[in-house]
């Protein structure tokens, strides 16, 4: 009797050992399953996302775009990426930002984009990476200038700004001329932009490209802003063509939803926070910069009736 | 140990590792994860479109100063404020400091900025005798038929004559739904046709950063020719020009001309502009701007503006010319 429940506690204390063993080597082996199980979509065939842009290049907007294309690159069954873009710009920070993430995906799969409406100023710098570029006759492309707002008081706010304490003489003090070197910054890092990746193509000057012209898609094609005329669908098959993870028709589409703020440029009260791996991405809002402060000049590279015209500043243009 | 007893306990931890990894499997597919850690993959991106050597504007640095002569005696400049002149008299502060330094004194006519009237009863022959200069900037009402023969008389004389104008364009006054725009023209074209110039239809424009000032409406000048007006000048920056079109017989000298690739803003024509002429005692300036304190230092604009400032103290006009008989009711006076 005593000789049977030895036994059995023997057996007992085997089995436990055994699964706490095994849980420990599970534990260890369950990263690998799980990354290798992880972030393969939906569906083991290989897709082309189809990203939407309906709006300005708004910090908000900007932001959720870098966010799906940032998705679409770390997917590993998009093996390329359509922009579908109805945006005449936004602001100069924002629409850079777009650029980049756009240039980024760029590098590692094909992007082609179709302008559905506008890409025109900031939608344009956002698009200008893509490999390639459809329209259609109403699409609207060009205007790649800067524009800057800064106050109807502008000699009455710097009165104001020379009679603060300051630290030195350009502390907050905005001049026309410090203005126009702003703008020619800008200005230098957009044309630049449009020629390094379209310059082949465009048969255009730099200083024409400067006149900040907008092109209608017809006339796109022919000054080489875009490259064909087409449909969304031209672009996925172009996309799907270019990819090389595809073969033949053998592919997905996966419609992303576009952002759902509009054209303007004002973030959520709360802060947008996201991670992504190790990477954590907070959005502060304007607030954060106190709301005794807002910047005196903004820059835009946009296309349209700047909205300033009824709140009465004064417009200074760079180039259109 | 028998082959069962060692089967059974390795089969319950097969079967638990089992266990455990597709649960963790079908976690990680149905959950998606976070795919590849971006982390790892983060490389920074800088376009060469984007390097400072290829992005930061030349910024031309506001130097130099406005050097006038002392010639004998001193002169006396009026700069005219009878003809709806649109200029602020305080960004002229740089032009009258070198002036006054000099020697020299500068009279404001009529003076409506301290109401004393000067000038303002008497006729305009009259006060321009007393005068060895005038300035007239950015006039946009005309010159009687009196006032433009007393000012031939005048630079006949030896008396010098400074025109700055700038071409039509449209001012916007207010701001939002109560804007009202209107069109300001150059008043003096009648005056300045006299010496075989006019102010061309349409301002200019240059979106080369090359021959333009940190914006595409800044347009770039060279001199054409030698003269006492262009020496020591490479370049002035014109902020808002128009062009000048010589007219008739008389042989108006040309000063300075756009930059190349300059073009009219309107029609978008290329061309040789010319921004600035001489007939003889009478300088025209398709700009008004380059006098002014926030351009005086642009490029060589302060070379410039001294030798059009020496131009001017350089005469040597008889105290007697235009005369005066019988012209106080029919000169339009000051």
């Amino acid at each position: 009797m005593a000789a049977s429940s030895d036994s059995t506690s023997a057996t007992t204390v085997l089995y436990v050992v055994v699964v706490v063993v095994a849980v420990l080597v599970a534990t260890v082996l369950a990263p690998v399953v799980f990354n290798a199980t992880a972030g393969s979509g939906d569906s083991d065939e290989s897709s082309v996302a189809v990203i939407t842009l309906r709006g300005g290049t708004s910090d908000a907007n900007v932001a959720a775009i870098s966010e799906d294309l940032r998705e679409a690159r770390n997917n590993d069954s998009i093996e390329a990426v359509v922009m579908r873009i109805d945006s005449p710009g936004g602001g100069v920070t924002s629409s850079e930002e777009f650029y980049l993430a756009m240039n980024r995906t760029a590098a590692e799969m094909p992007v082609v984009t179709y302008v559905e409406g506008y890409a025109a100023s900031g939608g344009y710098f956002g698009i200008v990476p893509s490999d390639r570029i459809y329209v259609k006759p109403s699409s609207l492309v060009g205007s790649i200038g800067v524009i800057a707002t800064l106050p109807s008081t502008l000699e009455a706010q710097n009165a104001q700004v020379r009679n603060a304490l300051r630290t030195g003489p350009d502390k907050q003090l905005q001049t026309i001329d410090g203005v126009r070197e702003q703008l020619e910054l800008l200005q230098n890092a957009f044309v630049g932009t449009v020629m390094t990746h379209r310059g082949d193509e465009l048969e255009l000057s730099r200083e024409e490209v400067s006149n900040a012209a907008t092109y209608r898609g017809t006339e796109a094609v022919e000054n080489g802003f875009a490259d064909d005329i087409g449909t969304l669908e031209s672009a996925i098959a172009h996309a799907a063509e270019e990819a090389e993870g595809i073969e033949g028709d053998e592919y997905d589409v996966y419609y992303k939803d576009p952002p759902s703020t509009g054209i303007g440029i004002i973030l959520t009260d709360a802060d947008v926070e996201s991670t992504n791996g190790s990477v954590v991405y907070v959005d502060r809002n304007e607030e954060d910069t106190g709301p005794e402060f807002v910047p005196p000049v903004r820059y835009y590279a946009v296309y349209g009736i700047p909205k300033s015209f009824v709140d009465g500043e004064v417009i200074t243009n760079e180039t259109g | 140990m028998k082959p069962a007893e060692i089967a059974k306990p390795l089969g319950v931890f097969v079967v638990v590792i089992l266990v455990i990894l597709a649960g963790t499997a079908v976690l990680g597919a149905v959950s998606g994860g976070s795919g590849t850690s971006d982390g790892a993959n983060v490389r920074g991106q800088s376009p060469a479109q984007f390097q400072p050597g290829q992005v930061n504007p030349d910024v031309d640095p506001e130097e130099g100063e406005i050097t006038v002569d002392s010639p004998e005696g001193e002169k006396k400049i009026l700069v005219d404020n009878r003809h709806g002149n649109l200029y602020d008299r305080d960004d002229l502060e740089p032009v009258v400091e070198a002036l006054v330094e000099a020697g020299h004194e500068v009279n404001f006519a009529p003076d409506v900025d301290s109401g004393d009237g000067f000038g303002s009863t008497g006729g305009y022959n009259a006060t321009l005798q007393e005068y060895d200069a005038v300035l007239v900037i950015n006039p946009t009402e005309g010159f009687t038929e009196a006032q433009r023969n007393g000012l031939q008389t005048y630079t006949e004389n030896d008396g010098r004559v400074a025109v700055l104008g700038e071409p039509t364009q449209v001012g916007v006054s207010g701001s939002g739904l109560l804007a009202s725009l209107s069109t300001i023209s150059f008043g003096a074209n009648d005056l300045t046709s006299q010496y075989g110039a006019h102010m061309g239809a349409e301002a200019l424009f240059n979106v080369d950063d090359s021959a333009n000032d940190n914006s595409f409406k800044g347009v770039n000048a060279v001199p054409d020719g030698t003269d006492s007006l262009t020496e020591g000048v490479d370049t002035v920056t014109f902020d808002n020009p128009g062009y000048i079109v010589t007219t008739g017989s008389d042989d108006a000298e040309v000063l300075y001309t756009a930059a190349d690739g300059t073009k009219t803003l309107d029609s978008r024509r290329e061309g040789t502009y010319i921004t600035a002429v001489r007939t003889d005692n009478m300088v025209f300036v398709a700009d008004s701007d380059f006098v002014d304190q926030s351009e005086v230092y642009d490029a060589d604009n302060e070379v410039f503006v001294s030798n059009m400032l020496n131009f001017l103290v350089s005469g040597d006009k008889p105290d007697d010319v235009p005369e005066t008989t019988g012209e106080n009711s029919s000169d339009g006076g000051f």
